[in-house]
């Protein structure tokens, strides 16, 4: 079997490549002309790498990468912009993602599978303490999340839309917040890093999150897993702490966080504050908190995995408590 | 009295980086109405629309036009298509804002111009830093002669290339900035040449410019220009080796001025008037009062929440919108965007002689354009080679 992987030289991608290879799929991948391949070539390894092809091409370029998709039953799309100004990120997850799709459609692939995000969902809108899982919303105003959500968010539109139109078979996987080796354990789940200070948002909010390892386990489970077309599946770990909780595990592992504390009954009025600020100033400080953005990231939800665990035969391997010490910035090299 | 209009209708063709300054500096004038945005994807117009409130999203630029007609449109789209989509604007009958660089070279300014005159429609060019608060108090202070005439203007900008854009145009042979004929240089020394060209304003300064690659990059990083008036003298260093920076420092008889356009400040160089070791101390004495000068001006500003990065284009863009209003020339004379345009024409050409036929054979030209302009280079290059 073959499949092709876009961004194979990520953090995430290089883990699902592994895998894949581990179970003696071919893996086409997809990089772009800057890409890097070293860490990707060291990752999978000298003897794994000889069922590994490469082609390089931008991904707007629908022509190649319909050649590459050739005689490959799966596309795991994995490559987006992470940072950077909102029509970056358009250029580089929700633009090339239409015509991905359309490419897989004309090429006869088998199925599409997409990695967006959990930030998709419609959080704000939700009662504290409910449960998240797939049936819940996704947000209805896109556009006043931060940069990176609006773009995942118009991703996944603008992939149900090719869909729709083509009829290919798609999945969708929304990751919670990855954590690995190089990454660390702190996000803006937790708060807002100032310089060196983490500003605590809150502290009773269970934090999203899943190891590296797990979600490409995810990834590749959500193409091979029969009868879950047109599905969506949250990959995220058992176990979550809060965010109190991780940074007390973080404390007992001999690192210290500097942080203070907002307590939850502030966040709202700060937000609403800042953002009056940002208004009657005309921009002087950029419009980042908003009460919008802090009711979806900060609010305390319960999150499951079930439907993975039980569609797609996945289970988390690595356990939360290991995958904290392997992400802590003192765990030796790239496990 | 005939009936003049008192609003201007603003449209904005291509929705990347560079647009959300300008959309969100249009949005605080309010005789200004953004009435549509423009760009090949959809999903670009659509998010640019969306986050700045603007009634319309097309990818079609005569579709814009017809649907909205506005009065001006602002071109934020790479370079190599300022100047067709601005003739093509002007011949439609709107009034054009070009982004900064005007267009690739001379031939090109020459035609937008030229359409200008046909059509008696303005454009108004991007020269937005000429018109920010810190740079309009340094021409304020040589205006008041507290240099003297100004004898030299240094201009440094620093552009690392570590992001995630720098990471692209460095890993991609064929990334787009690389095919313009000033390679990086193209799309960046604008702002810190026309900052040399305010004073600096003869026609046809004698120019000395090298350019050359830093470290493992396989494309000119690096470049310095000198060029040479009757009385004024400039210099441009451009560096992806030091940390982001715009610098500029004007000097006369009487001292000098350095301008932090980042930090907002201006610092006096001016010689010590005390003797020997004393000097010592009236130097630092002064860089101590001109930083509390400079910390009491910028908390002022920011109280009056009056320190915004883009300033410049805003008060530019309401200097144009009342000159198209007011039936007035706009407010970047047309010879300027000209002679700015050969500057950087005459410059690139020297860093193509300097850099040798040879190594240019060597450069790659997988684009048709580049193929074209490289040929055209090698010709220069390969005849300047034989006269020497
Ligand atoms: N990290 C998280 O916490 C998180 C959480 C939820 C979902 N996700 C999603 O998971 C996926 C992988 O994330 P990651 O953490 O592995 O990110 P990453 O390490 O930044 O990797 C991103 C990959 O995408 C490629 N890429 C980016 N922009 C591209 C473009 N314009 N054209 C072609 N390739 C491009 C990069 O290629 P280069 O090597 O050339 O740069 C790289 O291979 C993304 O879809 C992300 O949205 C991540």
């Amino acid at each position: 079997m073959s499949v092709l992987v876009t961004g194979a030289t990520g953090f995430l991608g290089q883990r699902l490549v592994r895998l894949l290879r581990e179970d003696g799929v071919q893996v086409r991948c997809l990089v772009r002309p800057s890409s890097d391949l070293q860490s990707l070539r060291q990752s999978v390894g000298e003897v794994l790498w000889n069922g590994v092809d490469v082609v390089s091409t931008e991904l707007m370029d629908s022509d190649r990468c319909r050649d590459a998709m050739m005689g490959c039953s799966i596309v795991y799309h994995v490559a987006a912009g992470l940072s950077g100004s909102t029509s970056t990120l358009f250029l580089s997850s929700v633009v090339p993602t239409r015509g991905l799709l359309r490419a897989a459609s004309e090429a006869g692939v088998q199925r599409f599978v997409l990695v967006s995000s959990l930030g998709v969902y419609g959080t704000q809108a939700m009662q504290s303490g409910s449960i998240l899982d797939e049936r819940s919303p996704v947000d209805p105003h896109p556009h006043l999340r931060d940069p990176y959500t609006y773009s995942k968010l118009m991703q996944e539109r603008a992939a149900w839309e090719v869909q729709q139109e083509t009829g290919l078979p798609l999945v969708i996987v929304r990751p919670g917040v990855i954590i690995g080796p190089g990454r660390g354990v702190l996000s803006a789940r937790v708060g807002l890093q100032l310089g060196p200070l983490m500003v605590r948002m809150g502290g009773t909010q269970h934090l999203p999150y899943i190891y590296v390892d797990n979600c490409a386990a995810a990834v590749r489970q959500a193409g091979l897993a029969e009868g879950v077309d047109g599905e969506v599946f949250n990959a995220i770990d058992d176990d979550l702490p809060t965010a109190k909780e991780l940074l007390r595990m973080c404390r007992r592992a001999g690192h210290r966080v500097k942080s203070v504390w907002i307590p939850r009954p502030l966040i709202q009025p700060m937000a609403a504050t800042y953002d009056w600020y940002h208004r009657w100033s005309r921009g002087q400080l950029p419009g980042v908190l908003t009460p919008y953005r802090t009711a979806s990231i900060w609010k305390p939800l319960k999150y499951t995995n079930q439907k993975a665990k039980s569609q797609l035969g996945w289970q988390p391997s690595i356990s939360f408590d290991e995958a904290f010490h392997r992400s802590l910035p003192s765990h030796g090299a790239d496990a | 009295m005939p009936d003049t209009p008192s609003r201007i209708r603003v449209a904005l063709l291509g929705c990347g980086q560079i647009a959300d300054a300008h959309l969100q500096e249009i949005r605080k004038i309010d005789f200004a109405e953004l009435v549509a945005v423009c760009d090949v994807h959809q999903d670009l117009a659509d998010q640019a629309a969306a986050r700045f409130e603007v009634p319309h999203a097309f990818t079609d630029m005569q579709r814009m036009l017809s649907a909205t007609s506005p009065d001006v449109v602002h071109v934020t789209t790479p370079a190599h298509t300022h100047c067709s989509l601005a003739t093509q604007l002007l011949e439609s009958g709107v009034h054009v804002y070009v982004e900064k660089p005007f267009t690739v070279d001379v031939p090109e300014a020459e035609r937008v111009l030229l359409v200008v005159k046909k059509t008696g429609k303005s454009l108004c060019l991007g020269h937005d830093q000429l018109f920010d608060p810190i740079w309009l108090r340094c021409r304020k202070l040589v205006d008041d002669g507290v240099i003297g005439e100004v004898s030299h203007v240094e201009s440094v900008l620093g552009y690392p290339l570590s992001g995630q854009f720098g990471r692209q145009v460095t890993g991609d042979p064929n990334h787009w900035v690389r095919q313009l004929p000033g390679g990086l240089f193209q799309n960046t020394i604008s702002h810190p040449l026309y900052r040399i060209t305010e004073f600096l304003t003869d026609i046809q300064p004698r120019v000395d410019a090298h350019w050359y690659a830093s470290g493992n990059a396989t494309f000119p990083t690096e470049m310095v220009a000198h060029l040479r008036g009757k009385t004024v003298t400039g210099s441009l260093f451009f560096s992806t080796r030091i940390q982001h920076q715009r610098i500029s420092r004007v000097y006369g008889p009487r001292g000098g001025l350095e301008v932090d356009h980042d930090g907002q400040t201006i610092r006096f160089i001016r010689q010590s008037t005390l003797p020997g070791a004393f000097g010592k101390l009236e130097i630092p004495w002064r860089h101590w009062r001109e930083g509390a000068r400079n910390l009491r001006q910028n908390l002022w500003r920011f109280l009056k929440s009056d320190i915004h990065y883009f300033a410049g284009m805003r008060t530019l863009f309401e200097l144009y919108y009342r000159s198209i209003l007011d039936g007035t020339p706009p407010p970047i004379a047309y010879e300027e965007m000209l002679r700015v345009t050969r500057l950087m024409d005459v410059m690139f050409r020297h860093c193509r002689v300097r850099t040798g036929a040879k190594r240019l054979a060597a450069l790659s030209s997988a684009s048709p354009r580049m193929a074209d302009w490289k040929a055209n280079c090698m010709a220069e290059v390969e005849e300047e080679e034989s006269v020497s």
